[in-house]
């Protein structure tokens, strides 16, 4: 036993070196740099390359954590204490009804004294008189009743501009009204909600609309509101897909096949719902698709988005996503260390470089967008990996223009390096740099070094 | 100090037996009633129950259950069933996140590679969860559900275990499975949609069967009737997903694929054979199309 835990502490001790001997080296932090001034001066090209390249139009709606909920089971009922079945809502399915038959349906809803009533209808001017009528006597004498309206917001978000678009019947109401759209393209993934957006009206006056799911959670418990941690801007958490909410059926309702305490002190959500997966109206792309790359078929009804919003609201589930200098912080530490890694086995083991790299690449791929789906599943933390990722598959070939580079300044301006031209050689230049790289001519096989020479030399 | 490992205990299995779990009736169908302290009521979705509760089901109802809002299940056989029973429905899978992405990233990694176009079939989703009763007559599980919208020489087929000349073909309307709106008999394995197409409405389901003249087939596939303008918007979708520079034959090739895995067989057909036709020189696009001809029947 003994024995055993010696062997795997000295191997942990040999990993741990190959790691890290190399780490404190100027050309270990150099290297690292010149990785993110290929990364920053790429993304600088004016010209879009992005035309070119399908693989990167396909992936332009690509985020890793939707591999969660596609292949890992989240979202799945009772997988967590948040995708458990929501008590809070309740979806009436409004079919195919027309104004006339809304109507009937929001009135029967209310009959049941629900919290608050939402009806996920956009309805933008006059039909037929009698059914409007019977609509606007309804919207009328529903307080509670939130109805649906559109903005459109300006191409620059900063410049507070847009187009509200108020719905027909909402003159009879006290004005509760949510706009039910989101600012996304039409076929891109819905991750975005914003709660409220001011407008401009003129240089002095703004005036502050309300989203959909705002007004509701604001008839049902403004408290919950103020935990919001912006007005402006909340990534969606989707804990839950259409069945972990409670559907009715109209007929059901109608009928009154419909326990009161399924909609009592609730907020009931009227709007359409379809389950088979082949029927897409109104449905809309989701992290939830079951397919994570490459989206074809919209996977949930707008409603449903709507539902998984005021769910995460009144649970405060919100997801934190970590600021862009913690993205780019954690970028250098993964990129620094697997260029210590990288540069040992470069200079050390290079006839094993290739094949050590392309597997220390894959596994730290599978690792890492593991860390960041663990984050996101366990604290609900957004993490973006791709920008390691990236530095990890770039550091392989910055090492050989490293290389140049370094041997160039070497010459040039007597720069110290561990790559300069002789060292290649057998290694008794080695101990004339003070790295303590002593152990080198030891470890560094003879057909590798007289390679790495050759190509020195060149 | 064993006084009260004794009472610990003894908390412990008093609390695991009082715990109770909690029913809610989701939803359900036909004649379902509820059987509470002694009294017996209509079922209303969304009652809450508690599992002393009981569940009483006739003949061709069902009713849909959720458990402490984690654990769903259905009970379809007519029947008296005691709640309480149903505690081993109430467990929850305790797989993690985690562990699903070990199994993932291995499976992925040890499964076979291939490429869409010489494989598509393994890159299909069109292939249902299910497989029902054995009888004589073996249908295509790619033929389980059926979305059409036009294409009238597509025909619908299956295969006979046992040696027949004629086959009765059935359809029915989704509401009513015991009468069928069409019936005939036909000497091949395989009947053209256009058969029967004026039959039906857009925007309905309907379910068809075969099975030798004289034999009974329960077994049921769905074929989806859709409007002109719902698949359009389906088809606009997915143009939209091609990228800018894609070549008329390519778009057409990619619509093909993704519209056999959204179950538009007689679509893809139609595209299948555009991109043949619009680059003949393309062995891929012409081997594509005589894999799918040979797959559904089409001569």
């Amino acid at each position: 036993m003994k024995k055993a835990v010696k062997k795997f502490g000295s191997g942990a001790k040999k990993v741990s070196k190959h790691l890290t001997k190399y780490l404190y080296e100027r050309d270990t932090i150099f290297s690292t740099l010149w990785v993110f001034i290929f990364i920053v001066a790429l993304s600088q090209i004016p010209i879009n390359f992005y035309f070119l390249n399908p693989l990167k139009l396909a992936m332009k709606d690509f985020d890793f954590n939707d591999l969660a909920y596609s292949k890992l089971g989240k979202g799945k009922l009772g997988s967590s204490e948040d995708s458990k079945f929501d008590k809070n809502i309740v979806i009436v399915n409004i079919a195919d009804l027309d104004r006339e038959g809304l109507a009937m349906l929001i009135d029967k809803t209310a009959s049941y004294n629900p919290k608050a009533i939402g009806l996920d209808v956009w309805m933008e001017d006059a039909r037929e008189p009698h059914k409007d009528s019977l609509m606007r006597e309804v919207v009328r004498r529903t307080p509670n009743l939130v109805l649906a309206s559109r903005f459109k917001p300006s191409t620059d978000p900063e410049r507070d501009e847009g187009d509200y678009h108020s719905n027909y019947f909402k003159d009879s109401t006290a004005g509760t009204e949510g706009y039910v759209n989101f600012f996304n393209e039409d076929i891109a993934t819905i991750r975005i909600w914003n709660p409220t957006t001011k407008v401009k009206i003129d240089s002095v006056t703004k005036i502050r609309y309300p989203s959909f799911a705002y007004s509701l959670i604001k008839l049902f418990d403004s408290t919950a509101l103020e935990h919001l941690p912006s007005k402006k801007k909340e990534i969606i958490n989707y804990t839950r897909r259409t069945l972990q909410y409670q559907i009715v059926e109209p007929d059901a309702l109608f009928t009154d096949n419909v326990d009161s305490a399924a909609i009592r002190g609730k907020i009931a959500l009227l709007g359409y719902i379809n389950i088979d997966p082949n029927n897409i109206d109104d449905k809309k792309f989701t992290p939830m698709n079951e397919k994570f790359y490459g989206k074809a078929v919209p996977d949930m009804n707008g409603i449903v988005v709507h539902a998984n919003i005021i769910s995460m609201v009144l649970a405060k589930n919100y997801i934190k996503k970590l600021p862009l200098w913690v993205v780019w912080l954690v970028a250098i530490f993964i990129g620094w260390l697997h260029m210590s890694f990288f540069i040992r086995y470069y200079l050390e083991n290079h006839i094993w470089f290739h094949l050590v790299a392309k597997i220390a690449q894959l596994a730290s791929a599978i690792f890492f967008t593991y860390v960041g789906i663990y984050l996101f599943d366990r604290y609900r933390i957004k993490l973006d990996m791709k920008l390691s990722l990236i530095v990890i598959v770039m550091a392989v070939d910055v090492i050989y223009f490293y290389e140049a580079w370094a041997v160039w300044m070497h010459r040039k301006f007597g720069y110290q390096t561990v790559f300069k031209p002789h060292h290649h050689g057998h290694g008794d230049e080695h101990g004339g740099h003070d790295s303590g790289h002593e152990k080198h001519d030891e470890e560094v096989p003879e057909e590798g070094a007289t390679k790495k020479e050759e190509e020195s030399s060149h | 100090m064993k006084k009260l490992t004794f009472l610990i205990l003894a908390s412990c299995f008093t609390i695991a037996a009082v715990a109770q779990n909690n029913f809610l009736l989701y939803s359900f169908k036909g004649n379902v009633s509820v059987v509470e302290n002694n009294v017996e009521t209509k079922a209303k979705v969304g009652k809450p129950l508690n599992s002393n509760a009981t569940i009483k089901l006739t003949a061709g109802a069902a009713a849909t259950l959720i458990c402490n809002e984690a654990a769903m299940f259905t009970l379809t056989k007519p029947g008296t069933y005691a709640l309480k029973n149903f505690g081993d429905s109430c467990k929850v899978s305790s797989n993690s996140v985690s562990s699903n992405y070990v199994k993932y990233v291995w499976a992925q990694m040890t499964k076979s590679s291939g490429a869409p176009g010489s494989n598509r079939k393994a890159y299909m989703n069109n292939v249902g969860a299910v497989t029902r009763s054995i009888n004589n007559i073996w249908v295509d599980p790619r033929l389980d559900t059926v979305n059409f919208s036009s294409g009238d020489s597509f025909p619908l087929s299956w295969k006979s275990y046992a040696e027949a000349k004629n086959f009765e073909f059935f359809l029915y309307s989704s509401d009513n499975i015991s009468q069928p709106i069409f019936k005939t008999t036909v000497s091949k394995l395989k009947i053209p949609i256009a058969d029967f197409i004026n039959k039906l409405k857009p925007g309905n389901s309907y379910f068809w069967t075969a099975a030798i003249k004289g034999e009974e087939n329960e077994e049921l596939k769905i074929f989806n009737y859709v409007s002109k303008e719902a698949f359009a918007q389906i088809e606009k979708e997915m143009k939209d997903q091609g990228a800018a520079f894609e070549a008329p034959a390519e778009q057409a090739y990619r619509l093909a694929f993704m519209l056999e895995d959204a179950h538009y067989l007689a679509e893809a057909y139609q595209y299948y054979t555009k991109a043949a036709t619009l680059d003949p020189a393309n062995a891929l696009y012409r081997a594509t199309l005589m894999s799918f001809k040979k797959d559904y029947e089409i001569k």
